[in-house]
């Protein structure tokens, strides 16, 4: 066992390098195209992005119901042959509703671009809604829901939301059984037509770049205009709860879920480049203060982590882990009394520069290849930045002090402030 | 097209490297041939188990993933029931702290007490989180015994049963590093910025002093021929009634593997697999459905599952899945259904391979299975299959007696 093996190698500096904003073109009706060339497979990402989300919604599962029966039947095609069609040129395809934006992304092999687009036009513009396909997806998300409810870390994330935006808000309304029944063709339209429109679109292509790919997306896309003008008016009201601590009993669990955090800041806000790095610090990697204590240290857990998250009207800070019941409170206290620690102690030299590390290879990761390109530009985009956001947060990973994190835990990890929630 | 140089050093330890010049990063995969299936059936979960050990450091570098994390890198594992999986990616010019971290441990790793204790809390505290606190989390946990009843197959990678985890001791984690953490057991593949001649001067340079280890040889049992039927009837606090089926395959080095991950595509691919289409769109009697063959390195399955909607009974789901099924056993699937499903497979394939991490994984995996190559020839196997092979293949496999059957109830008032 005795040998002698090579000394400890030299590590270089990580360098992620900069990445280029992606060429931006207009289709003829003004619906902004971003094209990221890059890869060198003959395949192609395009994500139709909608302004769509659920803050745009006035009940509960509009947004997403009004997205997940895009691909239902269209004008010219029923679900059956959209699905067939799709399948059979081994097209993949997500719809997606998130808190703000909805929209399809479609990954396909380039050569066959030309019926892709046509179908894509189809499915984002020219739905149906056809009733008896609504009536038994509704009956199916209601399965889903029930199974769904199940789970502890479903609801104790449910509340979270509701504890920090409040129930009268899309960001932290609660689904409730009824809600399913509410849902019928003539409303989904209605959010179609007021929400599915050419100046609520965006394009954004990556991959190899089909040459005719801006003449046949004028084709399909370029043409249209929005039949009418929707005068939008919120009554949508971000009220966090007064009550800050909530458990929801789960007969029969054996562990327990817990979130715990607060409404913050968003990526539009200076701060938010350091805020990453805090995050890092506290739950953001394997190595951080959270898994060290709470899962190498005391076993308490599989995982505990921590995030920071940006959404256009609002942002949070969350911590969730799973936990034994009988161990629920020892690792919420040593939760806060990891928080406490960034509070008071500066971050030694050491463990800043295994983050400063771990993060520039992160944004090496983050920007290797077309489909990482694309994600990482659109979720700059969508909170009206450009790539120079990544210049500015790795410009600040490489210079943030330790006496700026503490004054950061400080500001945005005020305990007196944290939503805490268990469910088990 | 992958192009891979491929070397063998003097301890047997085989190493694969393929260069990408697109990627700034390179992968490193270890794959070790261990997994749940060298466990006594009293000892399960020990492979797993191990798997955590592994990232606790050894006499020469105790902190394992802080000199990762320094070289800009980032690192996980895996255990299945055939092997322990454990892979890297980083900045190409780092590429030697990856040689260095992976060499020491491989040579020796430190056995700490506290480091087990801790560990094995951790597992049991992933057994709860991933399988005995999910609704139908335990359904794997009660099929596999069903399904195998000599193989080791039949316990999960985590265990067989929490208890063995905690009765895991020092002297049986130590037994089992020296007799299956070895060069000669083991394959280290490298994929992205590197050249063949850096990766594998590369791996003489930090491997090529292990010494070869005597690896305990594999006495796994084969599993004896299923001749009847088998059910099994269960309830739990769920909200909807689950319908579980699992059919013996052959190795996944068998040609009907291919066929019969075609068979699977034709049932339930994408949104308009058959299943999905009959059984949940039509029929309305699944909220969702899904069938796929496993890619075991022993004789594996097909298995199928599908949760059921409001109040339908759930021997009458199960006939509607053999009805499809029989269906498929006696014609032959449409040459335009044929095409989708190899459409989608050479699609499916040409995605996989744009990730280096999934390329240096992949290449492991065929090298173990014996054939490197078929990281390339695949597609061209599948462009063989004919629609009469699958009808025959559904006639050879998807036969009641070879079938094991578990109704996942619902023990509540609907």
């Amino acid at each position: 066992m005795n040998i002698i093996f090579p000394p400890k190698p030299q590590v270089v500096p990580v360098n992620p390098g900069k990445i280029r904003n992606p060429a931006r073109v207009l289709l003829n009706n003004g619906t902004p195209v971003y094209m990221i060339e890059a890869g060198t497979e003959d395949i192609m990402r395009i994500d139709f992005t909608f302004d769509a989300g659920e803050a745009q919604e006035y009940l509960p599962l509009l947004a997403s119901t009004t997205n997940m029966m895009l691909t239902e039947g269209s004008r010219n095609y029923s679900s059956q042959e959209l699905n067939k069609i799709l399948d059979f040129h081994g097209a993949f395809y997500n719809l997606y509703a998130e808190k703000d934006r909805a929209g399809l992304i479609i990954f396909f092999i380039t050569r066959h671009i030309e019926k892709i687009l046509e179908l894509a036009g189809e499915i984002v513009f020219r739905p149906l809604f056809p009733g008896t396909e609504l009536k038994a997806l509704m009956k199916k998300r209601l399965r889903w829901y029930l199974v769904n409810r199940e789970k502890v870390n479903n609801l104790a994330m449910e509340h979270f939301f509701k504890s920090i935006f409040g129930n009268h808000h899309p960001y932290g309304r609660q689904i409730v059984p009824e809600d399913f029944e509410n849902m019928n063709p003539p409303l989904l339209k209605d959010f179609h037509a007021a929400n599915y429109t050419p100046e609520k679109l965006a394009i954004i292509i990556s991959g190899k770049i089909h040459g005719r790919t801006l003449d046949l997306l004028n084709g399909h896309f370029g043409e249209n205009f929005a039949s009418d003008v929707y005068i939008e008016e919120s009554h949508n009201l971000l009220k966090a709860s007064e009550n800050r601590r909530t458990h929801i009993k789960k007969p029969g669990a054996v562990q327990t879920a817990v979130r715990i955090g607060c409404p913050a800041i968003n990526k539009c806000h200076p701060d938010y480049p350091g805020l990453k790095i805090l995050n890092v610090i506290l739950g953001g990697y394997f190595n951080s203060r959270l898994m060290k204590n709470i899962r190498e240290d005391k076993g308490l857990t599989y995982g505990i982590h921590s995030m920071v998250s940006s959404l256009i009207l609002s942002g949070f800070n969350i911590i969730s882990t799973e936990v034994s019941k009988k161990s629920t409170q020892k690792a919420i206290d040593e939760i806060y009394s990891e928080i406490r620690r960034l509070q008071s102690e500066p971050v030694e030299k050491e463990e800043l520069t295994i983050v400063r590390n771990y993060m520039l290879g992160e944004m090496v990761r983050m920007f290797d290849g077309p489909f990482a390109l694309a994600e990482s530009f659109r979720s700059a985009w969508e909170f009206g930045l450009d790539t120079s956001y990544y210049d500015t947060l790795i410009k600040k990973i490489r210079t943030i002090t330790p006496d700026e994190i503490t004054a950061l835990a400080g500001t945005y990890y005020n305990i007196e402030k944290l939503h805490e929630i268990t469910a088990g | 097209m992958i192009d891979y140089s491929r070397y063998t050093l003097d301890n047997g330890l085989k190493v694969l490297v393929h260069e990408d010049r697109s990627t700034p990063l390179v992968a490193m995969n270890i794959l070790y041939y261990v997994g749940s299936k060298d466990e006594g059936p009293g000892s399960t979960g020990l492979a797993h188990l191990f798997e955590h050990l592994m990232f606790g450091g050894t006499a020469r570098i105790p902190d394992f993933d802080r000199h990762l994390l320094l070289a800009g890198g980032e690192n996980n594992a895996f255990t299945n029931t055939d092997i322990t999986d454990y892979y890297i990616t980083l900045p190409s010019e780092n590429i030697e702290t990856a040689f260095w971290l992976e060499s020491d441990r491989m040579n020796l790793l430190d056995f700490s007490q506290r480091n087990l204790d801790i560990q094995k809390n951790v597992v049991i505290e992933e057994f709860y989180q991933r399988y005995l606190n999910q609704p139908y989390g335990d359904a794997m946990l009660l099929l596999r015994p069903l399904v195998y009843k000599i193989h080791p197959y039949r316990w999960p990678a985590i265990g067989m049963d929490i208890s063995h985890i905690r009765n895991a001791d020092q002297e049986k984690v130590m037994g089992f590093f020296f007799s299956h953490y070895a060069p000669n057991n083991s394959i280290l593949t490298l994929t992205g910025n590197i050249t063949c001649g850096r990766g594998i001067s590369l791996a003489e340079k930090w491997f090529g002093k292990i010494e070869k280890r005597a690896v305990r040889p594999k006495t796994v049992p084969s599993e004896p021929v299923q001749t009847e039927a088998r059910m099994l009837t269960v309830e739990r606090e769920v909200p909807a009634d689950a319908l579980y089926m699992a059919w013996h395959t052959g190795p996944r080095t068998s040609d009907d593997f291919y066929t019969l991950d075609l068979l699977t595509d034709i049932l339930s691919g994408g949104e308009s697999g058959r299943l999905h289409t009959k059984l949940v769109r039509q029929k309305k009697l699944f909220s969702e459905i899904n069938a796929y063959v496993t890619s075991d390195v022993d004789p594996g399955l097909i298995i199928l599952h599908g949760k059921l909607m409001k109040d339908v009974d759930i021997r009458h789901a199960e006939e509607s899945v053999n009805k499809v099924i029989d269906t498929l056993k006696r014609s032959c699937p449409p040459p335009l259904e044929m095409e989708k499903v190899r459409n989608r497979y050479e699609s499916s394939n040409v995605f996989a391979n744009t990730n280096i991490l999934n390329k240096a994984m992949n290449l492991a995996f065929y090298e173990l299975i014996g054939n490197p190559d078929l990281i390339n020839d695949e597609v061209d196997i599948y462009k063989k299959i004919d629609s009469m092979m699958v009808t025959e293949a559904a006639r050879k496999y998807l036969d009641p007696s070879n079938c094991s059957i578990l109704y996942y109830k619902s023990a509540r008032r609907k």
